[in-house]
């Protein structure tokens, strides 16, 4: 599952997002002042990573594009016999990571999975990180989203959803999600979200050839109409779609997206978001921790930059900052568009029964571009 | 390597080789980010020019002979002819001599390139993100040889070539490296770079991968430790800031220019 945050174009606050920042300020200042001080940070050089949480894979559906499948635990023991003995992280990591992050002026976690509301101790994940302290996201293919369950997200300090719609033709998307009914469930969750006074984003995942349809262009709409911001994932040769690699888009396809986000309400993780330049987010904008606490650098890439449980966060992030892959500010996606570092990654995690490859056989400090 | 011993500081790209270097530069460079060569048309832009930056008082023919001679002078001698084989782009500047470097390039210079860009490709946008205004920030970047230039353009009409050769250095490695190159070669700055742009405004558009970043390396900002610079996005051009913390990366560019 995909995360970003709702973020638009540059100079173009409406005053509904600035209204929402303002609520932001009253009830959790400490949050707010965090969120403020990003830009400041990047003109220091420092970064300020969304950090998505991976406790759990457990997921009730078997999407055909989704990057976890091969960190399933049913994936193992469905292709691989084999069951996961590596160590699992506990309330008490998330509470030191969130402890961590706030010392590096970190101020945004994601709840992924794996399906978030599946999880028996979301509450208790969402508490162990601190929503006083940090702005939390959940992501969900919304099929648990009622209105009770947004409520009560909200109740516990959850501030925005981000909902998973890969076709606005119902039967497309279900087909994508191998799950029938899920696309009026995703209709219901979005309702639920609105009306729950959950910030809501809608992600999707494009693939090749996506961008020119007059579905995706009905799917701008949609969002844009509602004033709901539209997340698009480039579909990466990792995951479930390794076996699909007609789906990695081309660069025509990224370029239509761009000329899109000038009349919707629609962006990528590259897209300039509030005066922010980040180009490739890995690192700069987001890491994954996985549920072996092991640190990637984006959903996407398989590599580790260490596990939090043998060097502390501000190092991995160093780790991440210099490597000539991930630290250099570049316009494209690395995973989804650099065809090299594609073909590294295939190589390198090809065969791999337990992700990501750990830091020195994947990602190394002595990482070049060339050889 | 001692620089000495090349016959040539630049490679069989066009690429200015990053020797001698204490500031950070990609020894070798993997020619991942990279500029379609532009079909060059003399008289389109010596037009351009003209309509966006005003008549420079200088005949269209003589603007083509001029450009031909420089070419040619760097072609026929063996430390420079292999610059030639990379990414060149004729620029006109008009006779100007301004106070302030940045009110000038905010007020004048990035929007002849807008208008030049609105121009060519209507259907895409120049974006101007800087917000903050440059009107009193910039100042020549000490050892650029970009002086000579502003000297030059004071004297008269400036025909010159534009080579974004120094690829995947750091701006401080740039400057660095300019030094150390034969004295007709200049670091390029914020007008000649845009006048590159004016007279070739898609010259950062690439439909098959994607274009560099190009610095104004010239160009000193407010703050040590950044710059300014054009970049395409999609099929779209702007102009920006950003801090460069005196790192190299892949998809950076700084450009060298030489007068004719």
């Amino acid at each position: 599952m995909t995360t970003m945050t709702n973020e638009t174009q540059p100079n173009k606050l409406t005053p509904e997002e600035q209204a929402k920042r303002e609520g932001l300020r009253v009830r959790k200042p400490y949050v707010a002042a965090k969120l403020a001080a990003i830009s400041e940070m990047e003109e220091r050089g420092e970064i300020s990573p969304i950090i998505r949480l991976e406790k759990s894979y457990l997921c009730n559906f078997q999407c055909t594009h989704c990057s976890a499948e091969y960190y399933m635990d049913r994936h193992q023991k469905k292709v691989f016999k084999i069951e996961d003995a590596r160590r699992k992280i506990d309330l008490d990591d998330i509470r030191e990571l969130s402890r961590q992050a706030d010392e590096l002026g970190l101020a945004r976690f994601v709840i992924t999975g794996g399906e978030p509301l599946v999880m028996k101790d979301f509450d208790a994940v969402v508490e162990a990180i601190d929503p006083d302290k940090h702005y939390i996201i959940t992501d969900t293919n919304g099929w648990f989203l009622d209105l009770a369950t947004a409520k009560h997200l909200k109740s516990i300090g959850v501030e925005k959803v981000q909902l998973s719609l890969d076709s606005m033709i119902e039967a497309e998307h279900d087909a994508f999600r191998n799950k029938p009914g899920s696309y009026k469930k995703v209709m219901r969750a979005i309702e639920a979200s609105v009306e729950a006074g959950l910030n809501l984003l809608l992600s999707t995942v494009l693939v090749k050839g996506r961008a020119k349809s007059s579905e995706f262009l009905e799917m701008c709409k949609f969002a844009t109409e509602r004033n709901i911001g539209l997340y698009v994932s480039y579909a990466k040769p990792t995951g479930s779609c390794t076996d699909h690699p007609e789906f990695v888009i081309e660069k025509e396809d990224a370029d239509i997206l761009r000329e899109l986000e000038k009349d919707y309400n629609v962006f990528t993780h590259m897209t300039p978001s509030y005066g922010s330049f980040k180009g490739c987010i890995t690192v700069k904008g987001i890491i994954t921790v996985t549920s072996t606490f092991e640190v990637t650098p984006c959903p996407y890439i398989d590599f580790s930059l260490g596990n939090l449980r043998e060097t502390p966060l501000k190092e991995v992030l160093a780790r991440g900052m210099r490597n000539p892959w991930l630290g250099p500010y570049r316009p494209d996606c690395i995973i989804g568009e650099d065809p090299q570092f594609i073909k590294l990654h295939t190589e390198k995690t090809k065969g791999v029964t337990q992700l990501p490859v750990p830091w020195g056989q994947g990602f190394s400090d002595s990482d070049t571009l060339i050889g | 390597m001692n620089l000495n011993d090349l016959t040539s500081p630049f490679d069989e790209h066009g690429r200015c080789l990053p020797i001698g270097l204490g500031a950070p530069a990609l020894a070798q460079s993997r020619r991942y980010f990279q500029i379609t060569p532009p079909q060059i048309d003399y008289a389109a832009i010596h037009a351009r020019t003209t309509k966006h930056l005003g008549d420079t008082g200088l005949a269209s023919d003589e603007f083509v002979r001029r450009c031909e001679a420089l070419m040619q002078s760097l072609r026929d001698d063996p430390q420079t002819t292999n610059i030639t084989r990379g990414i060149a782009v004729p620029f006109l500047l008009p006779q100007a001599e301004h106070a302030d470097y940045g009110e000038a390039l905010e007020q004048h210079y990035i929007p002849a390139v807008e208008h030049a860009f609105a121009k060519t490709f209507p259907q895409y946008r120049f974006t101007n993100h800087d917000k903050a205004g440059l009107s009193g920030k910039l100042s020549v970047a000490a050892n650029s040889r970009h002086e000579r230039l502003l000297q030059a353009m004071q004297q008269g009409p400036v025909v010159g070539y534009y080579f974004p050769c120094l690829s995947e250095y750091s701006l401080p490695a740039a400057l660095e490296r300019v030094q150390s190159l034969p004295e007709q070669f200049l670091m390029a700055g914020g007008y000649d770079t845009s006048a590159a742009l004016v007279g070739t405004p898609g010259l950062l558009q690439r439909t098959d991968g994607y274009p560099p970043l190009l610095w104004l390396a010239a160009v000193q900002a407010d703050k040590p430790l950044a710059g300014y610079f054009y970049e395409a996005y999609g099929y779209n051009l702007t102009f920006n800031r950003r801090p460069h913390f005196g790192q190299a990366a892949e998809y950076w560019n700084s450009g060298l220019t030489v007068l004719g």
